[in-house]
């Protein structure tokens, strides 16, 4: 029960619990970009002598969406997910508040010199990625999956990527991912107490890496299929 | 050389405060910034105004005492400086400065530039010391401990408690104050009787005192005038982490 009640209570335990929940966000971010690697590849890439039944780029989008929504582990997954997003966003949300409520009067002249613009922004990156993450649902997720109202996935997202608004908006929502992640990864191992010096000099720049490998591959989706139609 | 002088006055905890401006000539170079502003208050002492309140005392850059925020940054731009070490021969002939006191809610101001700083004493109180009896100081190498582990507890006492991680920090968090004192005993054989304690005492101090979570940014570290290291924030979090999964 004191394990239970430590893990919420102090703001070193709240700061686990958001470390936990994005650490495990940014590992879905993996998959989830593997996946989606498909609609960039060319259609070469899909020969049907070895890939059965799947002759193009289209097939193999489909085939991938069709598996993920008709596996059920996949699902139970993806609740994990949702919960632990809406957990993180939660937690934020109590320690920002807390972190308000500890602040004094506002320095008259400030300087930032000291700490990185995104280190400082955390939140505001927090908030333009979960609009972000709305609007993507919908636009996908919910006709898709929910709705059922679209059937074809890979018709649906390059039709969407036709919009010139939907790519900049996929655009800004990538680099503030970039930004927050730039930031997290190295922050949440840091808060999860992983402390020897060489490990975190290696972990600082696996995050700083990971974050730029993340946003440049996410952002070049929406922009090849743009240019390609 | 004449500067400007922009300066928090305020005359109680409760009342409002706000920046007055003064002029200085004849400033020189090689005074500290402590007193530069020796220099004002008898300035405005022989003009029968109040003087300025501000925190000092070993003016050698030791004993954590003297404090301000110097045009926006704790103890001045000169990176791990004190507000005593700071010279004005940094600063440029015809300068504005602005000089504030360290701002967060645990530091409520007791006038001008002086703030209660007592929270951080409370967290300590709350298990930032060993109960065993440790008598004079010891031999050398009489302690079975590793050089580079003494080195890096020594590294970690050094916090002179000054406060200004707190201030320079966005959430005003305590963390590198706090876990200087959690990592120097963590590593140290005195330190292992209330080691599991320890950390759930000062960390619940610390959040009933009012101070906020640390975000990482790294800013405490940049001014803090030990070099205090961000990674002692690492290593309470694991003492945390650690008392939190122990059984007994």
């Amino acid at each position: 029960m004191a394990f239970i009640q430590g893990l919420f209570k102090t703001s070193v335990a709240r700061k686990n619990i958001m470390a936990v929940t994005g650490l495990f966000t940014a590992f879905f971010l993996v998959i989830h970009l593997v996946g989606n690697l498909i609609l960039i590849l060319p259609d070469s890439f899909f020969p049907i002598e070895f890939w059965d039944n799947v002759a193009s780029q289209h097939d193999m989008y489909n085939a991938y969406s069709h598996f993920l929504v008709h596996f059920w582990p996949i699902s139970v997954v993806a609740w994990i997910l949702y919960a632990g997003l809406a957990i993180h966003i939660i937690d934020a949300l109590l320690i920002t508040l807390t972190n308000w409520k500890a602040k004094g009067e506002k320095y008259v002249k400030s300087d930032n010199s000291t700490s990185t613009w995104y280190s400082r922004n955390m939140g505001i990156l927090g908030i333009i990625i979960g609009i972000f993450i709305v609007v993507h649902m919908g636009q996908f997720w919910l006709k898709y999956k929910v709705l059922g109202t679209e059937h074809d996935l890979y018709d649906l997202v390059v039709g969407t990527f036709k919009q010139t608004w939907v790519v900049v908006f996929y655009e800004i929502g990538i680099i503030a991912l970039g930004f927050h992640l730039a930031h997290g990864i190295t922050s949440a191992h840091r808060s999860l107490g992983i402390h020897p010096k060489s490990i975190m000099n290696v972990i600082k720049y696996i995050g700083l890496c990971f974050a730029v490998v993340m946003a440049v591959l996410y952002g070049i989706i929406p922009l090849i299929i743009y240019f390609n139609n | 050389m004449k500067i400007t002088l922009k300066i928090w006055r305020q005359d109680s905890p409760k009342s409002k405060g706000k920046l007055e401006t003064f002029h200085l000539d004849g400033v020189e170079d090689d005074m500290s910034f402590l007193e530069m502003l020796d220099m004002l208050n008898e300035q405005l002492a022989t003009e029968g105004k109040r003087t300025v309140e501000f925190d000092h005392d070993c003016r050698e850059g030791i004993c954590g005492q003297c404090s301000l925020v110097i045009n926006g940054q704790a103890h001045g731009h000169e990176s791990h400086y004190t507000t005593c070490q700071t010279h004005m021969r940094s600063f440029k002939d015809g300068q504005t400065i602005f000089i504030e006191p360290f701002r967060a809610k645990a530091f409520p101001v007791i006038r001008d530039l002086k703030v209660d700083r007592s929270s951080m004493d409370r967290i300590i109180q709350a298990g930032g010391y060993i109960s065993a009896f440790t008598g004079m100081a010891p031999e050398a190498n009489s302690i079975p401990i590793h050089h580079n582990i003494s080195e890096s507890a020594f590294d970690s006492a050094a916090c002179i408690g000054c406060g200004a991680c707190i201030a320079t920090c966005k959430n005003s968090s305590a963390a590198l104050f706090m876990s200087a004192k959690v990592a120097h005993l963590a590593k140290l054989p005195q330190g292992q009787v209330e080691r599991k304690e320890r950390i759930a005492w000062m960390v619940n101090a610390h959040d009933e005192e009012g101070f906020g979570s640390c975000t990482h940014t790294g800013a405490c570290a940049m001014v803090c005038p030990q070099e205090v290291e961000l990674l002692d924030i690492a290593r309470m979090n694991y003492e945390y982490n650690r008392a939190l999964c122990s059984t007994n």
